[in-house]
């Protein structure tokens, strides 16, 4: 059933045994997996089934520094469906190693390993729609596919770990039918405000719930769970005091903080001597899903080396400069205004462009024009029109010459930070200030990674990978914090001084408050999270049947 | 001294994996009952039409049960169930067993966990309302037993696993989103042949009712990925809605009357690509899960993996040269 806030009579209480927050990737799957067991749902949504400017607007923010991180009604979407309504569609799970505490990673270390999340796993990549749980090259094909780089030496970097990718899969739309089908109750246009406890402080009694059309009604359940996104998730649970008065479960100061994002960029040249013996594009598996392979430093070299977890991809040149004479590259920054923000900023950086670099790139697209039409033709095809999308713009460039696009884990650092500010949105309610930081360790992760790939082309003997090391800081932050993954601000662990919730999920202070999403992950890993998210969300769903 | 079990409808994709099973059992020996010519070589037949009452009653005589898969329209499997009933009615408690195939179909449009007791759906299509009419009409008999398959697949299925698998071929249905969320209720041929068995051999089912599907049935989705994996049909497509109206809408009714018009000039309409009607896709996306615990605990039966059915499906298609 789905049923719009506004039609709740003000004052009214709507009941439920579980009451979820936020039907995104997390809330919905949740969602899914409680109805399935019986369980009598109440799936709280701020917006509706379609984007709606006035709703969006109360997720605006402000930010410390704004080459930093995004505005924050950017790479987040108030509306059914969640932010799966706009992502890249990108899958992995965690590594093994992300799980564990590790010497050069400062707070690293979860209270539960990888034994716990990986029966979760393969139902999450249902749900994102990635096919088989198979992440290895080896696991996925059944036919002998192209290597990443034909003669590479691996004993640093892996080059059979696979990205898969989700349609990319909006929740919203894909599980509607099933939640209608199912005994949950989904409410749209419901933005929770205060959570309230009851006289022991141990428990939430209740919450209240009001709409931009001026409603209000409160919600009462045995369990409540908020999957409202890394950032609001920190915004409801500060906005109301709690028992400590500091806002709830943060008696210790510590929601909000740890805030992480990736470390992302595009640096340097790989040149390949043999140019056939190079594929960075896109394979599909039997069940029909793009798969890519990557470069992953591995474990022990992470160990050795002192850096948290780093992958890499082979990727087209930088597409501002039209040196690299490839007529889409030009035709995708002359397109800049068509393409959505979101995957713009990364593509166009934010420099200016003058005349005479407009002149080259029509020129670029004039004269590859004929390459141009097929690459377009194929987008058209396998992209624009189809259900399960081509993921990303892969180029096969003329000369075996790439740039590399890496993706690393972030340290968790209690300096950086979201919080309250003193500003309000239509419905009065605080607005989120953001402060992003990361630290030596982390320049030290990216720098040191992309050391070691210098050196591994070079023991391989296959090319070159040329970057300039005093630019690395720069370009890893040149579009400041990677956008949309919101990591750790209420993160999970054992010990109330350094985490918000425990090992199932729940805040330290309350008996029946869970969070679920990012927000609890103590470390960032080199992994997307909407995978994880999925997985831990089942995790939460079989931990809260327990008790029904 | 076996016991004689006439089969209707023995031509059948159904009757002949009953009567082949009948064939190889101890205590049965099957007899075909055919409206034309026997497809069956040298089982023994009799050549006769399932809406003659008295013609029934005649092949009633001698045999100790009577299994009727009569397709065909709606009317004839009326007519058909007319003429048992006006056969088996006046021979009361001596009546021999009746073991009588309705439909999933009878449940309509209803949703969730569908036990033996749901009520038929309302406002049936023609041949879903035709098998309500028949189990209406054939209920009241002494003996009989009721058998509600859900999707009936194996080794030459002609509805689901021939037709899937052209259409998985072709690349026309794969992966379709929420749009194959359904549950499959897909039952193995093997078990359905089983549930007939059974039937026929317990005293104790006589007025019961089975609904026929294997326990944890795959989504279509599911179905349809397993089953294009194991044809060799990859990579599996996945279809978005925009298709999947072009196939109902536009692609669907020219291709019927394709159909219609090869049958009139009887040509062997097996060959051409099937339509996917709005029917079809309305029961891919449907939430009907058949409960069949009951066949389960009162014929013991053990449902075939999925695995296990779709192999040996995919490796009879591949047998064969298309």
């Amino acid at each position: 059933m789905i049923l719009d806030a506004n039609t709740v009579p003000t004052g009214s209480t709507l009941q439920a045994e579980v009451c979820v927050v936020g039907a995104g990737a997390a809330g919905i799957s949740l969602a899914l997996s409680l109805q399935e067991a019986g369980i009598d749902v109440l799936l709280l949504e701020s917006g509706g089934d379609q984007a709606d400017a006035r709703n969006q607007a109360l997720y605006a923010g402000s930010v410390a520094d704004e080459r930093m991180h995004s505005p924050l009604d950017r790479y987040r979407e108030r509306r059914f469906g969640g932010s799966t309504t706009i992502w890249g569609g990108r899958c992995m799970p965690y590594d093994a190693l992300d799980f564990e505490p590790r010497v050069q990673i400062a707070h690293s270390g979860w209270p539960i390993g990888m034994d716990a999340l990986h029966p979760y796993y393969e139902a999450a990549n249902k749900l994102c729609e990635a096919g088989d749980f198979a992440y290895t090259a080896e696991e996925a094909f059944t036919t002998p596919r192209r290597p990443l780089i034909a003669g590479f030496k691996e004993d640093v970097f892996s080059t059979n770990t696979l990205e898969r990718f989700s349609c990319p899969t909006d929740f919203g739309a894909r599980y509607r039918q099933r939640l209608i089908n199912g005994a949950c109750r989904v409410v749209q246009h419901a933005n929770v405000g205060a959570i309230e406890l009851d006289e022991t402080r141990r428990q939430v009694d209740h919450i209240q719930v009001r709409t931009l059309g001026g409603t209000a009604f409160t919600v009462r359940a045995r369990r409540f769970v908020l999957a409202a996104g890394g950032l609001e998730t920190v915004r409801l649970l500060l906005a109301s005091p709690g028992a400590s008065g500091l806002g709830v479960g943060n008696a210790r100061d510590v929601v909000g903080r740890y805030y992480m994002c990736h470390l992302a960029g595009t640096i340097g040249t790989l040149s390949f001597t043999e140019p056939r013996s190079v594929y960075h594009g896109y394979e599909m598996s039997d069940e029909g899903i793009y798969c890519r392979r990557r470069l992953a430093l591995r474990p022990q070299v992470q160990d050795r080396l002192g850096t948290g977890n780093f992958i890499a991809r082979l990727h087209h040149p930088r597409i501002t400069d039209p040196a690299h004479h490839t007529g889409i590259l030009s035709l995708l920054y002359l397109a800049k205004a068509v393409i959505p923000y979101e995957y713009g900023k990364r593509l166009h950086g934010e420099e200016k462009m003058k005349g005479g670099q407009w002149l080259a790139h029509l020129r670029n697209v004039l004269i590859d024009a004929p390459a141009t039409a097929v690459f377009l033709t194929h987008w058209l095809r396998h992209r624009t029109l189809a259900a399960r999308k081509f993921p990303s713009v892969i180029v096969y460039p003329r000369r075996p010459r790439y740039s590399l696009d890496f993706h690393a884990e972030q340290e968790p650092n209690p300096a950086s930070r979201v919080s309250l500010s003193d500003a309000r949105d239509e419905l009065g309610m605080r607005r989120l200030h953001v402060d992003w930081r990361y630290t030596e360790r982390d320049v030290h992760t990216v720098k040191a990674s992309l050391a070691a790939l210098a050196q591994a082309m070079r023991d391989s003997g296959v090319g070159s990978f040329d970057y300039a090391p005093d630019e690395v800081e720069h370009e890893m932050t040149r579009y400041g914090a990677y956008g949309g993954h919101h990591i750790g601000t209420a993160r999970m662990g054992n010990d109330p001084a350094d985490s918000v919730v425990d090992a199932d999920c729940r805040l330290h202070e309350l008996d029946n408050l869970y969070v679920s999403g990012a927000a609890v992950f103590p470390t960032s890993s080199q992994a997307n999270p909407t995978l994880t998210i999925v997985a831990m969300a089942l995790r939460l769903g079989d931990h809260l049947k327990r008790f029904s | 001294m076996k016991t004689k079990v006439l089969v209707l409808g023995a031509n059948g994709y159904v009757g002949q994996a009953v009567i082949r099973a009948l064939q190889a059992s101890t205590w049965a020996q099957p007899v075909a009952g055919v409206r034309g010519a026997s497809r069956l070589g040298d089982i023994e037949s009799r050549k006769l039409d399932a809406t003659d009452a008295s013609a029934l009653g005649n092949a009633l005589k001698d045999v100790g049960a009577v299994v009727n898969c009569v397709a065909g329209s709606p009317a004839v499997m009326v007519a058909g169930a007319q003429a048992l009933k006006q056969a088996l009615a006046p021979l009361g408690a001596a009546a021999p067993r009746l073991v009588h195939f309705s439909s999933m179909a009878i449940y309509g449009g209803a949703t969730g966990v569908v036990e033996e007791s749901t009520p038929a759906g309302t406002g049936l299509g023609g041949y879903a309302e035709a098998k309500a009419q028949t189990e209406t009409m054939l209920a009241g008999l002494p003996n009989v037993v009721m058998l509600r398959p859900g999707c009936i697949y194996g080794p030459s299925s002609p509805q689901w696993s021939e037709r899937i698998a052209l259409l998985l071929a072709d690349r026309r249905i794969g992966d379709l989103g929420a749009a194959g969320d359904g549950c499959s209720n897909l039952v193995y041929i093997d078990d359905v042949v089983e549930a007939v068995l059974q039937s026929i051999q317990r005293a104790d089912v006589g007025g019961c009712v089975f609904n026929l599907a294997m326990a944890q049935a795959p989504s279509w989705n599911d179905y349809f990925i397993a089953f294009a994996r194991r044809l060799g049909k990859v990579p599996v497509a996945r279809i978005g809605g925009r298709r999947l109206k072009v196939e109902t809408k536009m692609l669907g009714p020219a291709l019927k009357i394709m159909e219609i018009g090869a049958g009139r000039l009887r040509f062997d309409t097996r060959r051409l690509p099937p339509p996917i009607p709005p029917s079809l896709l309305r029961l891919w996306g449907q939430d009907i899960r058949l409960s069949s615990v009951q066949a389960q605990q009162r014929l013991s039966l053990a449902w075939t993996p999925l695995e296990t059915g779709i192999g040996r499906t995919a490796d009879a298609w591949r047998a064969l040269a298309r």
